[in-house]
């Protein structure tokens, strides 16, 4: 099996020397096949760092392209050497993808990918119009000089060089950033990432291939006009190449542009007519039976040598040693963070968070000091979870400030906030669905206040996933846990944050007593011996009363009790508005358990 | 190692699947001409029904033996191979090199169309296979120091409209002013720039040129210009399709001129305006009632292929490059490229349209008749020696 | 001055056949959530279908209208079922992908095909009704005809969308398919339904096209980006919103041609998509 899994490098080297090798096998027609069929890949696989890997679909992809071919063009046209006008389209265009990401990441989803399209038609107006630059309808004639080996070399290695990006970024942090932006950019903020640097790189990044691109096939062809690079009709190929064996994966457009173009090249030259009704029904096939591209499908992974390059690549950092069995109270590579009794950990002030006419949070104004394990409790729809993203940014507050650790958070963004400290679960857990447990957890280690490397980031996460329990899971994708072991890698994965405050949100619900015990246990833990500081929203009593020091009871939003636990659950209002009557009724005694920690 | 050779080796002969071509030099086998046709993507509303007429005209010409050549005292059959450029520039280069060096064709006919006739010919050069290309008529791309190319573009821009303006300096009442409307598109523009110079040239106030868009719809704002304007002739340079909704709405808002005339009145224009065409002049290359060098072949092939000139005039164009060619052989009387290019270098060619003549860069001066569609069927009406209908000025429907 | 205002009522009629293209999309996206790439092809290729009606047998456009419409609605309704409904029991990621390589071989598939069958040349209905003149000012009629026509529907559909409980379930099934079928609304039907509504409205859509414009296989693609311009501009989900956004469209495309020029107009409307999604990154208005 092994040997299998050296099939792909092996095919792969083979490959690039059979390509390098084809220009002077005397065979020009399979040579501009071939180069033809680099460039697709260029512009596939450069494509997909920003679809497959970050989850935006930028259908608009074939306008870096068009810019590189033209502004190669006009500078060649010019009287410049080659190099220069090549280097001046990467330019041209660089600054052209950084201008475009402003307005077209403020857009999310489907609407990412109509503005993006839109692009090329207005580009082609563009070319058309601004006539003294591009020559408008005529196109620009380049000298007539017989480049096609220089061009196809050049190539050859722009193609090397992206496969090597694409190797390269998986493995680096600015990859894992991208994919966490692909399973979810909100949770990837509130874990550290800075979210909006990385797109505009990767655009940018994706944009300098497409010009290349561009240029090194206008350079070839030696004419180029509006219709030919900024064209609706071509728009779509290299996508649909890697939409076909699957994108996001290692050798998905290399797969998909390899065998898209040679069939639609093998329907060009021996299938009269239909080629394109043939070419449709294959793209249609595959994303009605196999939309992940095919590579993704079940029967691949049952082919030995295929399997292989549908393989997800996730890093493991394989640990030396044998795994120690995993147990509550494992050591958790945290520093003790000292118990500061001057100032409060965190303050909120007036906080008020409105929806239009629906005031979620009204003004609450409360403090905990550092060491204290709090409970937020409240009946559904009280403002609880809207308090907490209005602690981590999720959402702005419309009044009021919130002060951690004296710092009025309003001058950061969510990812500063995380780097501060304040790490979170989710009601509903809102994993890297399809990352592995350990990334899951080495991702937060990687853009905390103090980033490690990959290596070392996914090292260091065993020790948490240890710590949850989730130790067999390790290599496991997300998506593939059960809802109490998700929740388990949501706690661990708050923890990797390395918070100085713990927002614990509803994480007991649906566990056994034994469970909910061991969850306690987890939570009193991180207290004593770390000194994190736990904001925990429960409805589960039980658990609550075993580890708080005091509870906050929220109501419509108002915040209606502030106390030890035996007092808030005597609270008049907290009985009427949650409680309930029988609560009240079935109050065993007036005497209040003992409540350790601080008073 | 071993097994990539023979893969790629066997992908190569794959990929090669037809009758070998003549030998050159020989006088065995076919002359194997090969070309690309837009038959699918946007190019291809322009060029329907061409593979036919190309396999048409191929079984015309053996109808008689074929190509003579003289130094084989015998007549050759003559081969088409044709592919498909699907509109793409870049798959057209692909098929170009295939054409040349697997499917080794003798020479190179077409392409059509300024986007794939500017990457193609450098392969013309590069393998030095003469090539006649069809209907590429920008200029510039004649400019570029090629060897082995000629083009038949049907007419030329800077004959474009001579017979028109002649037309017009012996018109009675005579026009003082003129007004363009151009499609912005290279070769109708070059047709604006040039034609806006002899217009002035030869007397006629030039008023304005407004330039629009192929994608525009609406062209209120335009023809209220050309309206405010009141020239007397309004000289519409564009090509047929693009022009259907400007046509349309200039009748709905009722423009008025002594002649309203299109460089590319065609079939298909007639068909979508309806009875808005009355009355407009134009171009036509040509058509069955002159007869010329070839006529009777070119008409029978279009008769079998089911083209007519009106509807698809750029028909001539590609059938005049296969002539081209074809004269080329007989005149170089062997089967070499070199005497080929030779022969058909600044030649004099015969078509149904009259002689034709390259010149050092291949450029052809081809022209073109001024028809004027009078109820409902095309006319021409200049040159008055070739004409087969009396000229109506000022034209009827544009002036009331 | 009768300039400015021929051009401005040039525009609006514009602007009410933009609403037209954009219609359909409209209903599929905006409530379906359906990317489908072969919107603006079906539309073409629909057109070419009734401009041969027309020409071969002399058919009344409104009879051809009424002929494909129902064709077109039981095209649709055998191609959400065996193409896109298994789409969407699939995960995120993969139903998006799914839909566009299926959207995408249809329409290729569907030019390829028409062309082969009915040539690739441009076609239209050459019918003009006799223009409405009010002194120098000229009003097409096939135009407000349209425009008169897309107001209807709009309206139609609007009031239908909010006030009935078939609405009301179609909304309900796009917000959350299982809720809505716990509420006894049987979703995938209701999608299909809605889906195959969608593209017989194409069909009407394509017989007042082609009375304007011509139409060719291959244009198709084009039409697609510029609908879907449109229900950005609009606001996806919002029918009203997107007869507005194209007649606001068709006027600003005339006032350019009048005050600068002719050829910038087409890029107005992705430049006012683009401006538009800067500032409201949710598009304009909320989603019906």
């Amino acid at each position: 099996m092994k040997a299998l899994n050296r099939l792909p490098p092996m095919l792969g080297f083979g490959l690039v020397a059979a390509l390098a090798a084809l220009p002077f096998s005397g065979n020009a027609y399979l040579t501009t096949f071939a180069f033809s069929v680099l460039i697709a890949y260029i512009l596939g696989q450069s494509w997909d760092w920003v679809a497959g890997e970050m989850g935006y679909v930028n259908l608009g992809h074939y306008a870096f392209y068009g810019i590189g071919a033209y502004a190669f063009a006009i500078v060649l046209v010019g009287g410049s050497p080659f190099w220069l006008a090549f280097v001046a389209a990467l330019g041209v265009t660089a600054i052209a993808a950084r201008l475009l990401a402003v307005p077209l990441f403020r857009l999310h989803g489907d609407y990412f990918a109509f503005a993006s399209l839109a692009l090329l038609p207005l580009l082609e107006v563009l070319a058309y119009n601004l006539t003294p630059i591009t020559r408008g309808a005529d196109g620009i004639v380049l000298p007539v000089a017989q480049v096609l080996q220089p061009a196809y070399l050049i190539a050859l290695a722009v193609c090397v060089l992206t496969f090597a990006v694409t190797l390269r970024i998986h493995g680096a942090r600015f990859g894992y950033a991208l994919k966490s932006i692909r399973n979810d950019e909100q949770v990837a903020e509130t874990v550290g990432v800075r979210i909006a640097p990385v797109k505009r790189r990767v655009l940018i990044l994706s944009s300098l291939f497409g010009a290349a691109a561009g240029a090194l096939q206008a350079w070839q062809m030696s004419y180029i006009d509006p219709a030919t690079v900024f064209g609706l009709n071509v728009a779509l190929a290299p996508i649909a190449m890697v939409l076909f064996a699957g994108s996001g994966l290692r050798y998905g457009p290399l797969v998909g542009v390899l065998l898209l173009a040679s069939m639609q090249q093998w329907l060009l030259v021996s299938v009269k007519g239909f080629q394109a009704t043939l070419y449709g029904a294959t793209l249609l096939l595959i994303g009605r039976f196999m939309p992940g591209g095919f590579l993704r499908a079940k029967w691949v992974r049952r082919v030995p040598g295929l399997a292989e390059f549908g393989r997800e690549h996730h890093e493991h950092a394989m640990t030396a040693g044998v795994q120690a069995p995993a147990k509550a109270g494992g050591e958790l590579p945290l520093k003790t963070l000292p118990v500061d009794g001057a100032r409060p950990l965190i303050e909120l002030q007036g906080v008020r968070m409105q929806f239009g006419g629906n005031v979620a949070v009204n003004d609450v104004t409360l403090s905990i000091r550092a060491g204290e394990i709090v409970g937020l409790i409240g009946p559904n729809g009280s403002g609880k979870t809207t308090l907490f993203n209005c602690i981590s940014r999720v959402y702005t507050p419309t009044a009021g400030r919130v002060l951690f650790d004296g710092q009025d958070l309003a001058e950061l963004g969510r990812d500063g906030i995380a780097r501060l400290g304040v790490g979170r679960t989710y009601q509903i857990p809102r994993p890297f669905s399809d990352l592995t447990v350990q990334e899951n957890i080495a991702i937060p280690l990687m853009f905390g206040a103090k980033p490690l490397s990959p290596r070392d980031a996914l090292r260091e996460a065993r020790a948490f996933v240890d710590y949850a329990e989730l130790g067999p899971r390790l290599y496991d994708r997300a998506d593939a846990l059960s809802v109490q072991e998700k929740k388990a890698l949501e706690f661990a994965r708050a923890l990797a944050c390395r918070p100085r405050l713990l927002l614990v949100d509803e994480v007991a619900s649906g566990l056994t007593p034994a469970e909910v015990k061991r969850f306690v246990e987890h939570i009193r833990h991180v207290r004593d011996r770390y000194g994190i500081t736990v904001i925990w929203v429960e409805h589960i009593f039980s658990a609550l009363e075993q580890v708080v020091d005091r509870v906050i009871a929220l109501e419509q939003g108002v915040l209606i009790a502030d106390g030890p636990l035996d007092a808030v659950v005597r609270n008049e209002r907290v009985l009427a508005t949650y409680l309930g009557a029988a609560a009240a009724a079935t109050q065993p005694s007036a005497q209040p358990m003992l409540i350790q920690g601080v008073a | 190692m071993r097994t990539i050779a023979i893969a790629v080796a066997a992908a190569s002969t794959l990929l090669a699947s037809l009758p070998a071509a003549a030998k050159l030099n020989s006088c065995d086998g076919p002359v194997v001409f090969g070309t690309t046709l837009s038959e699918t993507g946007p190019f291809s509303t322009l060029a329907d029904r061409w593979r036919k007429l190309t396999e048409v005209f191929a079984e015309e010409i053996n109808k008689s033996g074929g190509i003579a050549v003289k130094a084989c005292n015998k007549k050759l059959p003559l081969q088409f191979v044709i592919y498909d450029d699907q509109s793409v520039p870049a798959t057209a280069v692909q098929l170009y090199e295939k054409m040349a060096t697997v499917d080794k064709v003798d020479f190179f006919v077409g392409p059509d169309w300024s986007s794939i006739g500017g990457p193609v010919p450098p392969i013309a050069d590069k393998y030095q296979i003469p090539m006649v290309m069809a209907n590429v008529a920008t200029p510039a791309l004649y400019d570029r120091g090629l060897r082995y190319t000629w083009g038949t573009p049907f007419p030329v821009v800077p004959n474009w409209s001579t017979r028109y303006f002649d037309m017009l300096t012996k018109v009675n009442p005579k026009p003082q002013s003129i007004y363009f409307i151009t499609h912005d598109n290279p070769v109708m523009k070059g047709i604006t720039a040039s034609w806006s110079k002899k217009a002035e040239a030869q007397g006629l106030k030039v008023l304005g040129n407004e330039t629009f868009s192929p994608e525009l719809k609406d062209f209120t704002a335009l023809i209220a210009k050309v309206r405010a304007a009141k020239a007397d002739v309004i000289y519409i340079s564009s090509y047929d399709n693009a022009s259907v909704p400007l046509v349309q709405q200039m009748r709905q808002l009722k423009v008025r001129a002594m002649d309203v005339h299109h460089t590319m009145l065609t079939g298909a224009l007639a068909r979508q305006v309806g009875a808005d065409i009355e009355g407009m002049t134009g171009e036509l290359s040509w058509y069955p009632g002159v007869k010329g060098a070839y006529s009777e072949l070119v008409e029978t092939v279009m008769q079998r292929s089911n083209v007519t000139m009106f509807d698809y005039i750029w028909t001539l164009g590609r059938l005049t490059s296969y002539l081209a060619m074809v004269q080329g052989i007989e005149k170089a009387g062997v089967v070499d490229r070199e005497k080929v290019r030779e022969a058909l270098f600044k030649a004099t060619i015969r078509s149904p349209a009259g002689d034709v003549t390259f010149d050092e860069r291949g450029f052809p001066n081809t022209g073109a008749f001024t028809v004027q569609m009078q109820n409902g069927k095309v006319n021409v009406v200049w040159p008055p020696e070739v004409a087969t209908g009396r000229l109506a000025w000022p034209s009827p429907s544009w002036q009331q | 001055m009768e300039v400015l205002l021929q051009v401005l009522i040039g525009g609006v009629l514009l602007g009410g056949l933009y609403a037209l293209v954009a219609f359909g999309l409209s209903l599929i996206y905006g409530v379906v959530r359906i990317l489908n790439f072969a919107h603006g092809t079906l539309l073409a290729v629909c057109g070419v279908a009734a401009s041969l009606a027309f020409s071969a047998w002399q058919m009344h456009p409104a009879l051809i209208a009424a002929m494909l419409a129902p064709l077109l609605f039981a095209f649709a309704w055998a191609y959400y079922h065996l193409l896109l409904r298994p789409l969407a029991a699939r995960n995120h990621f993969e139903g998006t992908v799914g839909t566009v390589l299926v959207t995408v071989g249809t329409l290729l598939i569907l030019s390829d095909l028409t062309a082969k069958a009915a040539g690739s040349t441009q076609r239209n209905i050459p019918l003009r009704l006799p223009a409405l003149e009010f002194g120098e000012i000229v009003v097409s009629s096939t135009q407000l005809l349209i425009l008169g026509g897309i107001v209807v529907l709009t309206i139609v559909m609007h009031v239908l969308l909010k006030h009935t409980w078939f609405g009301r379930a179609i909304r309900a099934v796009t917000q959350d398919g299982v809720g809505a079928q716990i509420c006894g609304v049987r979703s995938v039907h209701m999608k299909a339904l809605t889906f195959a509504f969608g593209s017989a409205t194409v069909a009407v859509a394509a017989v007042l096209y082609v009375l304007s414009f011509p139409v060719d296989p291959y244009m198709g693609f084009g039409l697609t980006v510029k609908a879907f311009t449109i229900i950005v501009v609009g606001g996806v989900g919002n029918l009203p919103g997107a007869l507005l956004a194209g007649v606001f469209l068709g006027v600003a495309e005339g006032l350019t041609g009048l005050y600068w020029k002719p050829e910038w107009a087409p890029a107005l409307s992705v430049i006012a998509m683009l401006l538009i999604l800067v500032v409201w990154p949710k598009g304009l208005g909320r989603s019906a």
